[in-house]
């Protein structure tokens, strides 16, 4: 499909009429852009235009497809039928490339087994994706050192590129067509489609050229030969964790949980699902009693290992695609300064 | 892909709780729709409101409709799993994993190697293997428990032999009176068994420091680590290879195992 044209005004109109709907986009804060739900934040749209020129959101949006913690069934005497229930229709507005790749993962891992998470096929079904180059890379995005591009050119509904005067919109499949179709935008003319691939080009070599110092190159089907668990080589990154589980947080393709249920009314019982954090002491802990092992991962050498291996080793055989999509944050992210890209690097040689 | 929600049990009637050892009981369940299982798969097991934990089914897949679940009390979940009276309803989930490998055993010496409440799941095994015994060139068990008061399923035993083809080997960590037959851990029993090893497959149950040194003496005794299958039982929680907390490697134990062939994990730390 052709793409079109929007001025930075026009775009703005465009997130004013969203405010009666969900939306969670970019704000710009403190120099930083963050996630919020547009339709509750007091800024103006166009402060939303001007965060999408700026690098990706400090936080990923993978809580809004798998909640921090919520609720997936109901079960007991008390409890309502199953029944379909309602999902709110939700625009993910400024999503990068690296998230695109994050959300491609977690479809997989959520949805391309034997079962499906209902609670999150809804969401994801409910889901527009309005994608946005980056303009601006933050000092520790390294997409490229891991197969990708800071632009997407598939996996979104809707795409923006910002160009010096406006911004360019593409669509990749049905949905987005349809949208594009009905917003009756002009068509973009050569010269701001020779700016995109221009732009395009010049992020790219940025964030190449502030990761050239690192000796690795990753991408799906070429991972990085890291040591297993048991070598001392991860004890010098493990001095360093404290355990805080920030990174897997953050981290838009951790997806590990934690089952537990409680008790809203007598004969009512709810199943809650809650993210969890492998690097934590207790992720493993087993049922057992004196002179049993209760975690087959007891130290915090081995725990992070695992994390960093489940990235680049477990997640290509388990699922073909790498865990990581270099967007850097775990490691704006870690309180004991754990740069990912040096663990590789290191360990990797 | 399989519908409904996957993470919501179905309503189990808990229809006798009979009491095995000290330590083990066995809880019979119906579960309200059929749960038709293979031997070695496990269900999640649901105490209302408490918390769920992953078991074997100890019974005979031949029958969906009453699924018995042997327990040791252990921990948070199994302490009060062991209060619950017949009456009662739990919840189940499942079945989950791949079960025991049965359609390979044909023609084989089957090995089963058991420790504590860990013949539990390998009794599914025996009895699939009892109902079509034809196919199997023999069965051999082994089994040792802490004391006479701790062996599984003893009253059971007799009958598992009865056939020509069929051996069992019960041994108790230490002498105690009353007890005249072998005593010592159940590795003592695996050294110089009359078993054709190069057509032999393995299965071993039991807890982990069991599972370590029967691996040490079968590899000792000429066995290839893929004649060897070992119950991973490990904190599985959703049981579909999504919550990430059962992995070896790239395996999650509960959807690649929980009974995982030991070439493929061997090289990977933290297996025991």
């Amino acid at each position: 499909m052709t793409a079109k044209h929007i001025s930075n005004a026009s775009l703005a109109g465009v997130f004013d009429r969203l405010r009666g709907t969900s939306v969670l986009g970019p704000i710009s804060t403190e120099g930083l852009s963050w996630l919020h739900r547009v339709e509750a934040a007091s800024a103006p749209s166009g402060s939303i235009v001007e965060a999408l020129r700026r690098p990706r959101a400090a936080q990923s949006a993978k809580g809004s497809l798998l909640a921090a913690s919520e609720p997936v069934g109901r079960y007991g005497r008390d409890a309502p039928a199953a029944t379909a229930t309602e999902t709110a229709a939700l625009v993910l507005l400024g999503v990068r490339a690296c998230e695109l790749r994050a959300l491609g993962y977690l479809d997989k891992v959520m949805l391309g087994g034997d079962f499906d998470d209902p609670t999150y096929r809804a969401r994801r079904e409910a889901t527009t994706l309005v994608a946005c180059d980056c303009a601006e890379c933050a000092e520790t995005c390294f997409c490229t050192l891991v197969g990708g591009r800071p632009f997407a050119t598939e996996g979104f509904d809707v795409n923006l590129t910002p160009l010096k005067e406006g911004w360019l919109v593409e669509a990749a499949g049905e949905k987005g067509a349809k949208l594009l179709e009905a917003s009756q935008l002009a068509d973009a003319a050569p010269a701001q489609l020779a700016e995109r691939d221009k732009l395009r080009a010049e992020i790219t070599e940025r964030v190449r050229s502030q990761n050239a110092k690192y000796g690795f190159s990753a991408d799906d089907g070429n991972q990085p030969q890291l040591p297993e668990g048991n070598d001392d080589g991860w004890g010098r990154f493990a001095a360093d964790c404290v355990e805080c589980g920030a990174c897997t947080n953050i981290c838009p393709t951790c997806h590990c949980f934690y089952l537990y249920d409680h008790t809203p009314s007598p004969e009512t019982f709810e199943r809650v699902r809650t993210w969890d954090s492998c690097l934590f002491g207790t992720y493993h802990r087993m049922a057992g009693g004196v002179n049993m092992k209760l975690s087959p991962r007891p130290n915090l050498l081995s725990r992070l290992a695992n994390r960093v291996l489940h990235k680049f080793t477990y997640s290509p055989q388990q699922y073909g695609l790498l865990g990581c999509v270099g967007c850097g944050r775990c490691i704006d992210a870690c309180l004991g300064a754990i740069d990912i890209r040096d663990v590789v690097q290191e360990l990797s040689k | 892909m399989i519908s409904g929600n996957p993470y919501v049990p179905q309503p189990a009637e808990l229809i006798e709780v009979i009491d095995e050892t000290p330590t083990i009981k066995t809880l019979v369940l119906k579960p309200a729709t059929p749960m038709p299982f293979r031997a070695g798969q496990f269900v999640q097991l649901t105490l209302p409101g408490v918390g769920e934990a992953p078991f074997t089914p100890s019974s005979s897949p031949l029958e969906p409709n009453r699924i018995e679940v042997t327990i040791l009390k252990t921990g948070a979940v199994t302490d009060r799993l062991h209060e619950c009276k017949a009456g009662q309803t739990l919840g189940l989930r499942g079945p989950f994993g791949k079960g025991y490998p049965i359609e390979k055993l044909a023609g084989k010496d089957v090995l089963v190697v058991g420790g504590g409440v860990g013949l539990a799941p390998l009794r599914a095994l025996i009895l699939a293997l009892l109902a079509d015994l034809g196919k199997i060139k023999r069965m051999s068990i082994k089994y040792g428990a802490r004391c006479t008061e701790e062996l599984l399923f003893r009253k059971q035993h007799e009958s598992w032999t009865k056939g020509a083809k069929v051996d069992m080997a019960v041994t108790i960590d230490r002498p105690q009176a009353g007890w005249s037959g072998h005593t010592g851990v159940v590795t003592t029993l695996l050294t110089g068994m009359d078993i054709d090893k190069s057509n032999a497959m393995v299965f071993v149950c039991g807890p982990t420091i069991m599972l370590r040194f029967v691996v040490v003496t079968l590899v000792g005794e000429q066995f290839r680590s893929d004649q060897i299958y070992l119950s991973m039982n490990r904190r599985m929680s959703c049981g579909m290879g999504l919550c990430g907390r059962c992995n070896i490697g790239p395996y999650y134990l509960c959807k690649d195992g929980p009974d995982m062939n030991y070439a493929k994990i061997e090289n990977y730390p933290n297996v025991f």
